[in-house]
């Protein structure tokens, strides 16, 4: 019970409010972190430390998209697929992301280790392509990345699984000039990021114009849509 | 036009500076020192209303007039700092709060101390889990040196500061949703007014500003109203730290006075560094997601609040994205509609079926290449409902992108309308059965 294990955790969060249901949001992490994901027990547990109505918790939970009210991975990976990012290659990371890990996005691998979301906008869009561990930020992944990144993440399974998934003790990272990936130095003055200066514009290759029959058998393969 | 001080980025080649000792020396929380010394906090208010600092968020509401809503005599008011940044483009607060956490403590605490309120909360989206554990090790460094707390440097002053992370809800941006977020609800617009100075979180009077708007604080009070007022324009004074992102060599923020022109934002080798691969600008979204699109027509455009309303734009949060000729103006749209659909509260009917249906028919256009004649009238015919229609301003942002679109880059839509009728089955009905599709347009 999160009353029993965390006490001390909860009334310091509790007070920090002058309403007991503003501290909703921090007890759902953190019994999320406790439990792995938002059982309905673990719900029903917060809302009564809170004198809610569980309805009220269970709505919280399914409008946040930082809540799983199902299991999910030791990591749960989050990449960035909005603009500008998808223009700088967050759909081929995506990509290699699944064909690394064998799983489409909203699906966990068979081994619990990862589970592969696409989320909006995560507001480092100078750092593109990004994504989110565990809300750890991994600036600057390309897909020739992907490896090294996994592998850096399997090995510190047992940590992401103390830690738990809602960033309660987050870190972010980017990758050194060594090629690993290293923590954020936070210390460090502000340097914008610089591309190597490319080479001269290639000419945009022309519409291709369908064929007259193209339309005939619709494209099984076609991306599903989005609602 | 370069910027001989930076005041949101101030001490930007500072090693160090996030930690507290190093930002004292640098001069940090001597301004808040110097006001509960010396001054009252209606002094405060007046410099900040002096100053003419505009609202950083998006709207570019002066900061001290809506200080000044606040009702007389009614306690306890409340502070919050809205860190809920997750607009396309908007990647600022993060790295203020990154780098220099002690610059916006301080300015919250001044601002508080300004507003007389003993609470403020600094609501983060959920996903700046980092920082909000950099912030929150900053707070407690100043409680430790005095600053915060009760009795403040003994002069009876009392200030709490809490970090509160949301969990992944753009529209937690929105100042009334945010309260909500706050009060441990869903986070939906509340209707307005009242209006938060009057009655916000748990009914009492509050007022919201951006980290953007509160880091400025600290240098206004400590250097003067004459001094924040030579830099930028006369309507739009100070700096403006943009987040420029998208095709150009040097992404990043770039803290510059208003007025600066788009081009040497994006061009200058201090800044932009011009365009990666040197290919020419094709969309210009100067004010984050919900901004109108410019083009390069529009590079001489000065980033003022006024002269990127003049070009049809609107500043917005200062996220500057630029986009070469490699995208596809109906894909931009559709990626752009995309997100307002996902981040739809679903409260007003507008908003989620507007956003709904702009997805469904720009997803056939730009993912799949397929459209019919109507699927051009039907685009606004959905974002015309829209339009002025929707409970808060995340539907009235989503008319942006496909509007643009639209306006801008008629012929990439004719294009696929054009592709598609080529395609025997491509004439929009589904499955040869339900009919041909009618633009929402022509049923009223």
């Amino acid at each position: 019970m999160l009353l029993e294990t965390h006490r001390a955790e909860i009334e310091t969060i509790l007070s920090r409010y002058d309403s007991r249901r503003s501290a909703v949001l921090p007890l759902l992490y953190l019994a999320q972190d406790t439990y792995g994901y938002l059982t309905e027990a673990a719900i029903r547990e917060v809302a009564a430390i809170l004198g809610l109505p569980p309805t009220d918790v269970f709505e919280v939970v399914g409008f946040y998209t930082l809540f799983y009210n199902r299991p999910v991975g030791t990591w749960v990976l989050q990449v960035c697929d909005d603009v500008p990012c998808c223009y700088l290659g967050a759909e081929e990371l995506i990509s290699a992301l699944k064909q690394s890990l064998g799983i489409a996005e909203e699906q966990t691998t068979s081994d619990g280790m990862f589970t592969l979301q696409r989320v909006k906008c995560l507001a480092a869009c100078d750092r593109a392509p990004v994504l989110q561990a565990n809300l750890d930020y991994v600036y600057d992944v390309t897909p020739e990345r992907v490896n090294a990144l996994l592998t850096n993440l399997r090995a510190r399974a047992a940590e992401a699984r103390q830690r738990g998934v809602s960033g309660r003790f987050a870190e972010d990272f980017e990758w050194g000039p060594d090629g690993a990936l290293t923590l954020i130095d936070r210390a460090a003055p502000y340097r914008p990021r610089q591309f190597p200066a490319a080479s001269p514009p290639a000419p945009l290759e022309p519409e291709p114009v369908p064929e007259a029959d193209a339309g005939h058998d619709r494209p099984t393969d076609r991306k599903a849509s989005p609602l | 036009m370069g910027l001989s001080e930076h005041i949101v980025m101030r001490e930007l080649d500072v090693p160090e500076i996030n930690d507290f000792e190093v930002y004292r020396r640098h001069g940090g929380w001597e301004a808040y020192r110097m006001a509960l010394k010396e001054k009252n906090p209606a002094d405060i208010v007046a410099m900040v209303k002096e100053s003419g600092l505009r609202g950083r968020g998006g709207a570019g509401f002066p900061t001290g007039i809506k200080w000044g809503f606040l009702p007389k005599g009614v306690y306890p008011r409340y502070l919050l700092c809205n860190c809920d940044e997750s607009e396309p483009g908007t990647f600022n607060n993060h790295q203020i709060i990154d780098r220099n956490p002690h610059q916006l403590i301080e300015g919250v605490a001044l601002s508080a101390f300004a507003i007389e309120c003993h609470t403020a909360y600094i609501y983060m989206r959920g996903e700046f889990a980092a920082a909000a554990i950099t912030l929150e090790r900053a707070i407690a460094e100043a409680y430790r040196a005095g600053f915060l707390g009760r009795n403040i440097l003994g002069t009876g002053f009392d200030l709490d500061i809490y970090v509160h992370r949301g969990a992944g809800a753009y529209i937690c941006g929105e100042e009334t949703a945010l309260m909500e977020s706050l009060e441990g609800k869903i986070g939906q617009p509340r209707l307005k007014p009242p209006f938060p100075a009057v009655a916000g979180l748990y009914g009492k009077p509050t007022i919201i500003n951006n980290v953007e708007t509160l880091a400025n604080v600290p240098r206004i009070v400590e250097k003067g109203v004459a001094w924040y007022r030579s830099h930028g324009t006369e309507k739009s004074p100070g700096t403006k730290c943009f987040s420029l992102s998208g095709h150009v060599n040097r992404p990043g923020n770039y803290e510059l006075p208003f007025g600066v022109p788009l081009r040497e934002l994006i061009e200058s080798p201090e800044y932009g560094g011009g365009m990666r691969g040197g290919r020419p600008v094709k969309i210009i979204i100067p004010g984050g997601a919900s901004a109108p699109w410019l083009t390069h027509e529009h590079l001489d455009v000065p980033l003022d609040y006024e002269s990127v309303a003049a070009a049809g734009s609107m500043l917005g949060s200062g996220a500057v994205i630029v986009l070469d000729d490699t995208v596809k103006a109906p894909h931009v749209a559709y990626k752009m509609d995309e997100f307002f659909k996902h981040e739809s509260c679903g409260k007003c009917t507008p908003c989620r079926e507007g956003t709904h249906w702009l997805v469904r028919v720009l997803h056939r256009i730009a993912e799949e290449g397929h459209a019919t004649p109507e699927d051009i009238p039907t685009l606004h015919g959905i974002y015309n409902q829209m339009a002025g229609n929707c409970f808060c301003l995340l539907g009235e942002s989503a008319v942006m992108p496909i509007k643009s679109a639209l306006t801008l880059f008629p012929e990439e839509f004719e294009a696929v309308v054009a592709a598609s009728r080529r395609l025997p089955h491509g004439n929009g009905q589904r499955d040869g059965k339900s009919g041909p599709v009618i633009p929402l347009s022509a049923r009223h």
